[in-house]
């Protein structure tokens, strides 16, 4: 009774349920995919831009992808969830959170022939992968262009948690402004939430009455963005290309590409190369793209260009040395970069900003 | 003609058992109809909610895992809902016992631990838990401070508490600056039961809980005190039983059981602090509470059926590509039938022939 | 502008949707039944207000919907609590559950959709007045419906017949059975205006305040307009203070972290909550003895003949 059961759930999920029964990668002739969202699919946000990515792995690869969303899985429950869709026969399963680290870990080793990629993770296992976007590449640009744009010569931070994924963004926008204008100031407000439109709406007024007039956001919605337009400053959208959100007050956005890379790695799967890989991918590997240039002059357009094609080629490096904390101890002097661990670890503001460490 | 409601001197046993397995078929006919709606054979997707999660011994322990914290604070819930005492603050108290278990799991950790490791956590996050509902509860007693208002209050403080204390304090300082505390050693975590699954000792303990609390409001003077002060408040103070008394004991009860809860699950499943930890158990246990009828063995069931239904729900996202959002029409369409399946129990309807006087 | 002029403003919108779901609740309560589901309207309003207007490029369609769809929820909470005697507090999550669900159903083909949000409506030569003028003369059309709302109630509760038999309604059900009052009439009939103000209130979030839809939008509002409630002794002026005290201590903690203040930032977001507790405490220390609420308050009624 069990079994029938078994492999009446296996049929259902995919032809690839039959398959592979814990062996190393090998051809396959269709894999069934796993995406674990920590939010809800219409966040608009966050997760919602990891299931797109799922749409454009199953549009690049079609039938020889099966591709499963789980939504709003909250820690307790992400060890049953994976588990099952280990047993329906998934083999490339994708944990889109930092909060999916540790189980990750954990649950990678007990299943040695399912791949598993974690999402803005620290370290590999020999079946687990980790990857990330290099958003703070994002983050300079915007900086260069907030600094030609405002007149108050403060930019509005609509930040969310003091992580040093957000810490370092705060520190490489101001790094692209100053860039520009070393007298550049910025104000954050944290929200405390991943997505919650109205409380960023309420920041976003907070930080434009408080005399900013550039807003960048960290959350992926474009409640920040809709303030700006409506105050008549500009903003940045983030995630997905929000031009239509705000016609006027857009200026770009760092839209997220999480598609082309799923389907490379479940084509990697699929041919039997797949490895347990360190991305941190930018913009020169194409893990995201700056939107459009909207509302700027042509001579701002072509320095935001030059700047954007600078970094993805690798000749412009937003952390390179001198760096210097508030309290005015050098991190690193000049001529040198600060590795990929040390920018994932960065929970410091640089000198010149004054924002308190929460 | 006309239809009317009166309320029964007695209820046969018959209706008893029959009325929550109307409002189970109910629930099943319009999640049949839903699905179809939604596009999804109702029966496959029927058999994937409610069959899938019973059907090996994997499914049955994440069952029992899954409700464990449901049935335990939905007991408690259960003692201050019986005495009309609102507490609605059972999610904060649960993360407050996760705090305090899973603090003594950290400044334990690398040092010298043992098997009084684990006890202590556990006595820990129950007195945090009943330290934390004592607030709502001397608010009330002392101020007349509505409780409904207070308690949930205080459960987004304990939500912020949580984040700030991971965030900066708690925070692992190997963890690459996550907001997650450490992960907790072998001796801090829940042992397992039996392999193949996650089963642990919560899960018996949770069972020893709900029969004790069969006995005490069953069979002892506290129990009969504390249903009598819901039902008659009045013939309660005239025997003697201090309401203000009460109002504490129940709160710290519930608060025990919901901390308890809380460090059961950041010991076992999650075996680290983080902010998202419960995924609104304080929340849902409400609604296992009065599924349960109130009572200690009802509670059991109807966690138990909560669970299926949740793990249902990830199953028919994983099978069926049915959305989050199903799980909790169905959910909540449960219990609107379980609620009029009992005006059953409670009152007969009559059809009177010619007009009312 | 001056900062405090514009933080005002900001006040003003983040308590809107909480007065006007708080106002409704009130009426709803005042009548003698608790409806703990004032979210699952508030999200289901939102939804089906955007999804409205989304589909027929109106917002006044929109808005329409939106109450039409809090009050169609509420009548199957109706349903329950007035035609079967069901258990208030249960029907009432029941309610909050379904209303979420729903929501994610209706709102799941709107995620991403951009819609302009409906603007301010100015009052020519009062809204130039200095300070006062912006204040009072220029806002949405939901803030002026707020305020007329607390009015109305407020008189339809103390000055007029019906909000007198409604008051003893809530008091005691059974002593206005008697007196011949159609008891369960006038609840369903404060049920669906509960039900419709919930429903406003989530139109705002969703086509004023951040004109788009995504899951959860309204972010427990609605369990806070309940807590304002209380907080009001279901005096309709008090629900007033409450909503603009809670809006403005959400709005200040922001601008508090905007303005550098040294505090751990979410010891600032919990500063709403505490102070709501705080405030609570002290009112009930004054009045020494405290408002209960309307003592029918959650009792199921049965008529007996």
């Amino acid at each position: 009774m069990n079994i029938t059961r078994r492999h009446l759930m296996a049929g259902s999920a995919g032809l690839a349920g039959a398959a592979a029964f814990g062996q190393q990668a090998e051809a396959q002739s269709r894999l069934s995919v796993g995406v674990v969202l920590i939010g809800p699919v219409g966040d608009f946000g966050w997760s919602h831009m990891h299931d797109q990515g799922r749409r454009r792995m199953a549009e690049v690869l079609g039938d020889r992808v099966n591709a499963t969303t789980v939504e709003s899985v909250a820690p307790p429950d992400f060890d049953r969830v994976v588990t099952q869709l280990v047993r329906t026969g998934h083999r490339l399963i994708f944990t889109t959170s930092f909060s999916y680290f540790a189980p990750t870990q954990r649950m990678a080793p007990q299943h040695p022939g399912v791949f598993f990629e974690n999402a803005t993770g620290p370290t590999t296992l020999p079946n687990m992968a980790i990857y990330n976007a290099r958003f703070y590449e994002g983050r300079y640009i915007q900086g260069v262009i907030a600094a030609r744009k405002s007149r108050s010569k403060t930019i509005g931070y609509v930040a969310t948690f003091p992580v040093p994924e957000v810490i370092s963004a705060i520190n490489t926008v101001m790094r692209g402004a100053w860039s520009v204008d070393p007298s550049m100031k910025v104000r954050v407000v944290w929200v405390n939430a991943w997505s919650n439109p109205a409380r960023e709406a309420d920041a976003a007024r907070a930080l434009i009455d408080q005399g900013c007039d550039v807003l960048c956001s960290h959350t992926d919605g474009p409640a920040p963005l809709q303030l700006a337009e409506q105050r008549g400053i500009f903003g940045f959208g983030q995630a997905s290309d929000m031009t239509r959100f705000a016609p006027r007050a857009h200026l770009t956005s760092s839209v997220n590409n999480w598609g082309d890379y799923y389907a490379e790695r479940a084509k990697a799967v699929l041919d039997g190369t797949w490895r347990p890989t360190d991305t941190w991918g930018g913009l020169g590997s194409g893990m995201f793209r700056m939107a459009p240039f909207t509302n700027m002059t042509p001579e701002e357009v072509s320095e935001a260009t030059r700047i954007r094609d600078a970094i993805a080629a690798g000749t412009l490096h937003p952390f390179e040395g001198p760096i210097t904390r508030q309290d005015g101890t050098v991190v690193i002097p000049a001529g040198r970069r600060l590795s990929d661990d040390e920018i994932r670890a960065q929970n410091y503001f640089y000198q010149g900003i004054d924002v308190a460490m929460p | 003609m006309k239809l009317v409601m009166e309320r029964r001197t007695e209820t046969p046993i018959s209706l008893m058992l029959i009325s929550p397995l109307i409002a189970v078929a109910l629930t099943l006919i319009s999640a049949a109809i839903m699905f179809a709606l939604l596009g999804k054979d109702p029966v496959t997707a029927l058999s994937t909610y409610f069959l899938d999660p019973l059907s090996d011994s994997w499914g049955l322990q994440e069952v029992a895992v899954k409700a464990t914290p449901l049935v335990l604070i939905a007991v408690g819930l259960a003692v201050c809902y019986r005495a009309k005492v609102w507490n609605i603050g059972a999610e904060g108290q649960f993360l407050f016992g996760a705090m305090a278990g899973g603090y003594v799991a950290i400044i334990t950790h690398g040092s010298t631990q043992g098997p009084w490791l684990l006890p202590v956590m556990l006595l820990a996050g129950a007195m945090a838990g009943a330290c934390f509902a004592l607030i709502p509860a001397i608010l009330r007693t002392r101020f007349g401070a509505n409780e409904i208002l207070t308690s949930l209050m205080l459960v987004y403080v304990a939500e912020l508490l949580l984040d700030y204390l991971v965030r900066g304090p708690w925070r692992d300082p190997a963890g690459f600056n996550m907001p997650n505390s450490v992960v907790f050693e072998a001796e801090a975590t829940l042992p397992l039961l039996m392999a193949g699954g996650r089963l642990n000792i919560g899960t018996p303990i949770m069972i020893a809980i709900v029969f004790a609390f069969m006995l005490l409001m069953g069979r002892t003077l506290k129990g009969f005190e504390i249903r009598l002060v819901g039902e008659a408040p009045r013939a309660a103070r005239f025997a003697g039983f201090s309401e203000t008394r009460l109002i504490i004991t129940v709160f710290m009860i519930s608060g025990a059981l919901a901390g308890f809860a809380g460090v059961l699950e950041a010991a076992g499943t999650i075996k680290q602090l983080q902010p998202g930890l419960s995924p609104g158990y304080g929340f849902t246990a409400i609604i296992v509470a009065f599924l349960g009828r109130l009572n200690p063995i009802g509670c059991l069931f109807a966690g138990i059926f909560i669970a299926i239904t949740f793990i249902g729900g990830e199953n028919a996202q994983i099978m069926l590509r049915l959305p989050l959002d199903a799980t909790r029409v169905l959910q909540g369409l449960l219990l609107f039938f379980v609620l009029a399946c009992d005006s059953l129990l409670l009152y007969r309807f009559r059809l009177l022939r010619g007009a009312a006087a | 502008m001056t900062l405090f002029e514009a933080i005002i403003l900001t006040i003003i919108t983040a308590s809107t949707p909480l007065l006007i779901a708080a106002i409704g609740e009130l009426v709803v309560e005042r009548a003698g039944v608790l409806n703990l589901g004032v979210e699952g309207m508030m999200i289901i309003g939102a939804a089906a207000g955007i999804a409205a207007a989304i589909t027929t490029g109106s917002s006044t369609l929109g808005v329409l919907v939106a109450v039409l769809a809090g009050m169609a929820l509420s009548l199957v909470f109706a349903a329950l609590v007035l035609g079967l005697a069901a258990n208030q507090v249960a029907a009432g999550l029941a309610l909050a559950i379904l209303g979420l669900g729903l929501s994610g159903v209706i709102g799941a083909p709107f995620v991403g959709v951009q819609r302009a949000g409906i603007g301010k409506i100015e009052i020519p030569l009062l809204s130039d007045i200095p300070f006062l003028g912006p204040l009072l003369f220029r806002q949405d059309p939901f803030v002026y419906a707020s305020v007329a709302l607390v009015i109305g109630v407020w008189w339809f509760l103390t000055k007029s017949r019906a909000g007198l038999v409604l008051r003893a309604v809530g008091e005691n059900h059974a002593a206005a059975h008697a007196l011949g009052y159609p008891v369960r009439r006038i609840r369903l009939l404060a049920i669906m205006f509960g039900g419709g103000c919930a429903g406003l209130a989530g139109s705002y979030m969703s086509l004023v305040y951040t004109p788009f839809w995504t899951s959860g939008m309204t972010g427990g509002r609605g369990w806070i307009a309940l807590a304002i409630v209380v907080f009001a002794s279901w005096l309709p002026f008090r629900a007033m203070v409450g909503a603009y005290l809670f809006g403005a201590l959400t709005i200040l903690q922001l601008h508090a972290q905007s303005a550098g203040v040294p505090l751990p930032s979410q010891f600032l977001a919990a500063l709403p909550y505490l102070i709501t507790i705080l405030v609570l405490v002290l009112i009930m220390r004054a009045r020494r003895g405290g408002a209960v609420g309307p003592a029918s308050l959650g009792v199921p009624f049965v008529p007996d003949r």
